[in-house]
C-alpha cells in the first residue's frame, strides 16, 4: 500500500476512536509539552538574565571581602575570618592597577527614608566613591547631577535618589534640593536616576547613593568596602583583575601557596551559576520526557496491539484481496507513527499555550515584559523523538499483525 | 513433475492435494488426496457438509493456505511451492473472493472497498478511481459510490463485494456461500448476477452446502470425508 494511503486509513482509524486515540497520545503528549515548554521558558529566562545581568557591564569586576554566592556555613565562617578591605586598599590597588579604566568603591545598607510624613522602607544606601556612575553600567539621571569628587573629600550630605523615592516623596514636587532624612539622618538630593524597572520581582529604583565619606560618617565607618573596578577594555579584563589580586596579595603579604582571602566577582560569575542551575532543569527535563515518551510508547504499542486483534478480520480480507506481509506492516507502523506524532504536534501545541500564559504570568510578577520563545530546534526535536517513539512502539504489533494467517484471521470473530 | 505447456487448457489443476492439521500429537486430515481440473468459464460448485473439507478446499483452490502434499497448478503456475507474498500477488490477480459476511471495510466507502485491490497492485490512483466505477457499474451500484457499508442493504453490499472481487479481472471468482446472509429474493438475485457473470465469460467456483445454490452451477463436486465423492455436470 502506498505510504499516501497508509497515512489516510491511519488518520480515518484515529479519527474513529477519538477518545482512545487522545488518552493513547497523552503520554507523548505530556513528554513533547514538557520539553517544549522548558526549553521555552529556559531560554526566555536565559535571554532577559543575560539582558539584565550582564547589563552590569561586561568590563567591570568587583572585588569584595565575601564571595557572591555562599555554599556552606563553614565557608561563611572562614570568609568571616578575612581581613576587611579598606579605602586605603582602594588607593594601593589603583596605583598598581593600568589596565583599570576606573577604581572605586561602595559600601551598602538599608535604611528607611523619611520626607515630611512619607516613609519609604528598604532604601538600600549606597556608600560610594565619585566614578561609582563610571564603573558597570551607566545609570542615566533624569534630573540634576552625579556626585562629584568635592561630595566625597568634604563627605557632603547629598544624595542622588533613585525613581522609586522621587515618586513616593515627590509626585509633585521638585525633588532636587529638598532635604530628606535616610536612617534618620540628613541628606540633600543633588541627582534623580532613570527607572529602570524590576529584577525578578525586585525593585531597582529604591536606593540613594551618597559619598562614601558621609556614609561612614553617617552609619557604620568599619565595613569592609567592595572595591569596583571597570578595566579599560573588554579584552583588558583579566589583566585587570590579575593586576587588582596580585596588588592585594602583596600588600596582604599572602604566601603563594595560600588562597586568595578575597573574591574577585564577574557578571559571569552570576551568569555561570545561572547556567548551571539552567543546566540541572535540562537534566530533570529530559529525564521528565524520556520517562513519559517510554510509558506513552507503551501506552501506544498496548492500543497497537488492541487495534491489530480487533481488526483481525479486517486484515484477513486485506490479505485475501492481495495484500502483502510489509503492506500490512506498514500500514499499522504508519498508524502508530501518526498517533505519535499527532500526540507530540499536540504536545507542541500545549507547550505554546502554556508557555505563553506562563511568561506573562512570570512578566506580572516580575513586573516587566518578558517572553519565553518556542524554539525551534525543540519543536523538530520533539516531533523527532515522537516519530521515533510510534516505530518503535510500532513494530511489535506490525509485524505480529503481517504475520497472521489469512485463513485463521478470516474466521476470526 | 508435469511441464507446463501440457495443461495450458485446464485453469487449475490439482494432483493428489492433502491438507493435514496437527492437534496436539493427533495428526487431523482434512483433505486425503484430492485431485479434479478446472477449465477456464466453467461453473462450478463444491458441496459438502460441515467438516466435510470443503472449506480446506476453498482455502487451497482460493491460495489462502497451501496444502501438505500434493500439486496445485494455476494457469500454469504451480502455487502449492509458493511463500507467502507470491501468494498475495497470486490472489490479488488471480482470485476474487466473495464471502458470506461481504467483508467489506465498514469506515470505507463503496468505492474505496472496490479500490483496495487496485491499491495492493500498485494502479495509480485515477486509473484506480476508473476502474473501481466500472466494476461498480457492472452490478448496477453506479449510483452508491459514495455510500458507506452501513448505509446499504444486505442485497447491495454483497455486490459492491463483487465488484471488488471483479475489478482486478481475475481468473476465478471464488464465492463462499454467497447468499448465506441473505433472504431468498435478494439471495435470488445475487444468483442472477452470477449467471451473468459467467454468460460474460468468468469462471466461478461456489462453495455452499445448500442444493438450491449448488443448482445454479453446471457442475457439482461433492466432497465427504476429505476425498471428492462425486463430480458430475448439470447443464
Amino acid at each position: 500500500m502506498p505510504f499516501k494511503e497508509a497515512v489516510i486509513a491511519a488518520l480515518v482509524s484515529l479519527r474513529s476512536n477519538k477518545l482512545r486515540s487522545f488518552l493513547t497520545l497523552l503520554g507523548i503528549f505530556i513528554g513533547v509539552a514538557a520539553v517544549v515548554s522548558v526549553v521555552a521558558i529556559t531560554s526566555g529566562l536565559d535571554r532577559y538574565i543575560s539582558e539584565q545581568v550582564l547589563d552590569l557591564g561586561t568590563k567591570s569586576f568587583s572585588i569584595q571581602k565575601f564571595d557572591a554566592v555562599i555554599t556552606s556555613h563553614e565557608r561563611f565562617l572562614e570568609m568571616a575570618r578575612r581581613r576587611d578591605l579598606t579605602l586605603t586598599d582602594v588607593e594601593f590597588v589603583r596605583r598598581r592597577c593600568d589596565a583599570c579604566l576606573e577604581v572605586g568603591a561602595s559600601v551598602e545598607t538599608n535604611r528607611t527614608a523619611k520626607w515630611r510624613d512619607v516613609k519609604q522602607e528598604g532604601v538600600a544606601v549606597l556608600g560610594v566613591t565619585d566614578n561609582y556612575n563610571r564603573i558597570g553600567s551607566a545609570r542615566p539621571l533624569s534630573a540634576g547631577r552625579y556626585l562629584v569628587p568635592d561630595d566625597v573629600e568634604r563627605a557632603q550630605p547629598a544624595a542622588v535618589i533613585g525613581a522609586d523615592l522621587a515618586e513616593a516623596f515627590f509626585p509633585l514636587m521638585e525633588p532636587l534640593g529638598k532635604t530628606i532624612l535616610v536612617g534618620g539622618r540628613p541628606l540633600r538630593i543633588v541627582g534623580v536616576a532613570e527607572k529602570k524597572g524590576s529584577l525578578f520581582g525586585f525593585s531597582q529604583d529604591n536606593f540613594a547613593w551618597i559619598p562614601i565619606t558621609t556614609f561612614r560618617k553617617y552609619y557604620s565607618a568599619r565595613d569592609s568596602v567592595t572595591i569596583q573596578v571597570a578595566a579599560v577594555s573588554m579584552e583588558q579584563l583579566e589583566t585587570a583583575q590579575d593586576q587588582c589580586r596580585v596588588a592585594l596579595r602583596a600588600r596582604r603579604h599572602l604566601d603563594y601557596r595560600e588562597p586568595d582571602d578575597f573574591s574577585i566577582e564577574t557578571g559571569e560569575t552570576i551568569m555561570d551559576l545561572w547556567q548551571t542551575a539552567t543546566r540541572n532543569i535540562y537534566v530533570v527535563t529530559i529525564v521528565v520526557t524520556i520517562i513519559s515518551l517510554v510509558v506513552g510508547g507503551i501506552v501506544v504499542m498496548n492500543i497497537m496491539l488492541v487495534s491489530v486483534t480487533e481488526r483481525t478480520r479486517e486484515i484477513g480480507v486485506r490479505k485475501a484481496i492481495g495484500a502483502r506481509r510489509r503492506d500490512i506492516r506498514r500500514q499499522f507502523l504508519v498508524e502508530s507513527v501518526v498517533l505519535s506524532v499527532v500526540g507530540g504536534g499536540l504536545g507542541v501545541v500545549g507547550a505554546t499555550v502554556f508557555s505563553m500564559l506562563l511568561a506573562s504570568i512570570l512578566g506580572g510578577v516580575m513586573k516587566t515584559p518578558f517572553s519565553a520563545p518556542i524554539q525551534l530546534w525543540a519543536i523538530v526535536l520533539a516531533l523527532v523523538m515522537s516519530t521515533a517513539v510510534g516505530l518503535v512502539a510500532g513494530i511489535y504489533p506490525a509485524s505480529h499483525a503481517a504475520a497472521l494467517a489469512p485463513v485463521e484471521a478470516l474466521r476470526y470473530e | 513433475m508435469t511441464t507446463e505447456s501440457a495443461h495450458d487448457d485446464h485453469l487449475i489443476e490439482t494432483r493428489d492435494l492433502w491438507r493435514t492439521y496437527t492437534m496436539g500429537v493427533e495428526e487431523i486430515h482434512a483433505l486425503r488426496g484430492v485431485t479434479f481440473t478446472v477449465d477456464p468459464n466453467e461453473y462450478l460448485a463444491i458441496m459438502g457438509p460441515s467438516g466435510s473439507g470443503k472449506s480446506t478446499l476453498m482455502n487451497l483452490v482460493g491460495c489462502l493456505d497451501t496444502p501438505s502434499r500434493g500439486t496445485y497448478v494455476l494457469r500454469g503456475k504451480v502455487v502449492s511451492q509458493m511463500d507467502d507474498d507470491e501468494l498475495a500477488a497470486i490472489r490479488n490477480r488471480e482470485i476474487g473472493f466473495v464471502f458470506q459476511t461481504f467483508n467489506l471495510l465498514p469506515r470505507a466507502t463503496a468505492l474505496h472497498n472496490v479500490e483496495l485491490p487496485l491499491v495492493y497492485a500498485g494502479v495509480p490512483k485515477q486509473q484506480r478511481i476508473e476502474r473501481a466505477r466500472q466494476a461498480l457499474e457492472m452490478v448496477d451500484l453506479g449510483d452508491r459510490a459514495f455510500h458507506r457499508p452501513n448505509e446499504l442493504s444486505g442485497g447491495q453490499r454483497q455486490r459492491v463485494a463483487i465488484a471488488r472481487a471483479l475489478v482486478m479481472g481475475p481468473s476465478i471468482l471464488l464465492a463462499d456461500e454467497p447468499t448465506g446472509n441473505l433472504d431468498s429474493v435478494t439471495g435470488d438475485e445475487i444468483m442472477r448476477l452470477f449467471a451473468r457473470l459467467h454468460a460474460e465469460g468468468n469462471t466461478i467456483i461456489l462453495v455452499t452446502h445448500e442444493h438450491d445454490v449448488a443448482a445454479h452451477a453446471r457442475r457439482t463436486i461433492h466432497i465427504r470425508d476429505g476425498r471428492i465423492e462425486s463430480d458430475e455436470r448439470t447443464g
